[in-house]
């Protein structure tokens, strides 16, 4: 297991640049930029609808922390992470489907079952990585310019993510055990999660339909960087992560894997 | 008991054919062909075999194992090289070398160097900067480089040049001494003929014939030419049981036998013959024979309009 997992990481690699880069960059800038807008900002968002403020979790912006959840943690991270986890966990198993990989691997003697499950960690340990390269970056980022982000609620923000795309991942799965086509996984797990912030969104701002927000993760997602983790939702989201995976599994070794 | 052993194995995609009712026993040591086109059903068979495919019906066995419930042990004991074999991009030939044997529980790399020193496969660079051919030479190596009981091979030689080629086909005749078997798959069939001890023919998802490659060539019709010296030997052919397709043109009678030679030797020797050339049918005759059937079948739909595949 932990040479497939090994593997699949090596071929992976480049993620940590493509993808840790560039939203580690993003976060610090706009956590660099806060000092300077900070008062502007307060102003500004005092004179929200209370509604759009609740609809988009925005209580005030007076720190950096709330900020960086407005602008980034919010939606832009968990969106783009999610989205970098079911490529991640396609490449393991519909991109090596595509590229032959897949077919070698099982010459070998290791089950369906095998692979899947180390895509999937493989999944977990890569989106860890780039959300720790994000958060590295962006605490770089408050320390040059000053912003004063503290450490704990920063790590709380962005560990956050974690089950949430780890969620992504598992609907990968779900979805391989239908197609092995890399493009029908993405898109269609990339619908999903955006249907489910949609979802979540609408529950927000409507009352009488704050029961679809249940089918929503983001309804779980929650502000950690401000509140805390909540262990619950955390643990949850990741039990439920590990659940679907399971099924994908399944799925997957019943299905018929086509050249 | 057979390496391989399938009984009536049938795949269906939905609707659409992929086998049928493919029966064959491969033994121990012996090295198996699968001839057959584009479309025959050769990958799918093997794709069956290695529990990659479920089958719609029938059964296979490997080494005596069910090839669903025990196809992890199964694979333990055999190398297969895909169809047009891909690692992806980035990995090279020795990272795949070294997962497959940490996989496999084989120390080290195996044979994987002596492979690929005799393959002259480049095992540094990564797969998504080799040819189709040296990409093909990696792939031989993970098939063979742990020494399995049993090759699955799928079109082995597809890419490979003429000496690369000469020496796939020397390491299967050495892996046969050794005791594997080898199920290969090809429409090339002189390295069938080369190598192979039986062949088997598929047409349409279906086995039409299994046999020695020595039978097989003996009950396809020998070309036989023959240079009279008078234009009255042909009549002494005419109704020879085996003779077939005769014509004759200045002197030369040409014409298609199949079976025993001696009462076509006897009827000419009758006459003053200047020459005699009797020439022995290749597996491409051999194979063309199986499909004879085929396209009469499908000239006959097209005249009578008839739906055709």
């Amino acid at each position: 297991m932990t040479a497939l997992i090994a593997a699949q990481l090596r071929e992976r690699r480049r993620s940590l640049l493509s993808w840790g880069l560039p939203i580690g960059v993003w976060s610090a800038f706009v956590v660099a930029i806060y000092p300077s807008v900070e008062s502007a900002l307060t102003k500004a968002v005092r004179s929200y609808p209370a509604t759009l403020k609740e609809a988009f979790g925005i209580s005030e912006l007076s720190t950096v922390e709330q900020y960086l959840h407005a602008e980034m943690l919010s939606l832009i991270v968990p969106l783009a992470v999610g989205y970098l986890a079911v490529r991640s966990l396609a490449s393991g198993l519909s991109g090596a489907a595509e590229s032959g990989r897949l077919d070698v691997l099982l010459s070998a003697p290791v089950s369906r079952r095998r692979v899947v499950t180390a895509s999937f960690c493989a999944a977990a340990v890569e989106l860890a990585a780039v959300l720790a390269v994000s958060l590295a970056l962006t605490l770089l980022g408050s320390l040059l310019s000053g912003a004063n982000l503290s450490f704990p609620p920063a790590l709380a923000g962005f560990a956050n993510v974690w089950p949430l795309a780890l969620l992504s991942a598992a609907l990968g799965v779900i979805v391989t055990g239908f197609s092995l086509r890399t493009s029908v996984v993405t898109g269609s797990v990339a619908g999903v999660l955006v249907g489910m912030y949609v979802a979540d969104l609408v529950g927000r701002l409507d009352p009488g339909l704050d029961a679809v927000r249940y089918a929503s993760v983001f309804r779980y997602y929650g502000n950690a960087i401000e509140n805390g983790i909540d262990p619950l939702s955390f643990l949850g989201v990741t039990a439920a992560a590990a659940l679907l995976a399971a099924t994908g599994a399944a799925l997957f070794e019943r299905r018929d894997l086509i050249s | 008991m057979p390496a391989i052993e399938t009984e009536r194995l049938t795949k269906y995609y939905g609707s659409h054919r992929g086998v049928e009712e493919i029966t064959i026993a491969v033994e121990q040591g012996e090295v198996f062909g699968f001839l057959g086109p584009n479309g025959a059903g050769k990958t799918t068979t093997i794709r069956t075999l290695l529990d990659l495919l479920h089958p719609t019906s029938g059964s296979a066995r490997i080494f005596g194992l069910d090839s669903r419930r025990d196809s992890v042990a199964i694979r333990r004991r055999l190398g297969n090289l895909p169809g047009d074999f891909g690692y992806g991009k980035l990995a090279t030939g020795r990272e795949a070398v070294s997962l497959l044997a940490r996989l496999r529980n084989v120390s080290g790399l195996g044979n994987a160097v002596a492979l690929a020193k005799r393959f002259q496969a480049d095992l540094e660079r990564p797969m998504g900067q080799l040819s189709r051919g040296n990409r093909q030479k990696i792939g031989l190596i993970l098939a063979v480089f742990h020494q399995p009981e049993l090759l699955i091979l799928d079109e082995p030689t597809s890419g490979l040049d003429p000496l690369m080629q000469e020496e796939f086909l020397a390491l299967v005749r050495e892996e046969r001494e050794r005791g594997c078997a080898v199920f290969l798959s090809s429409h090339e069939l002189d390295e069938v003929q080369r190598v192979c001890d039986r062949v088997g023919i598929i047409r349409d998802g279906r086995v039409v014939a299994v046999e020695r490659v020595s039978e097989l060539l003996e009950k396809t019709p020998h070309r036989v030419s023959v240079q009279f010296a008078e234009p009255a030997g042909i009549e002494s052919l005419r109704g020879l049981a085996g003779v077939s397709d005769l014509e004759a043109s200045d002197g030369r009678v040409r014409f298609k036998l199949t079976g025993a030679i001696d009462p076509v030797l006897k009827a000419i020797a009758a006459h003053t013959v200047f020459d005699l050339e009797v020439a022995h049918p290749t597996l491409e005759e051999v194979f063309l024979t199986y499909y004879q059937d085929e396209s009469s079948d499908r000239t006959q739909n097209r005249v009578t309009g008839g739906k055709t595949e």
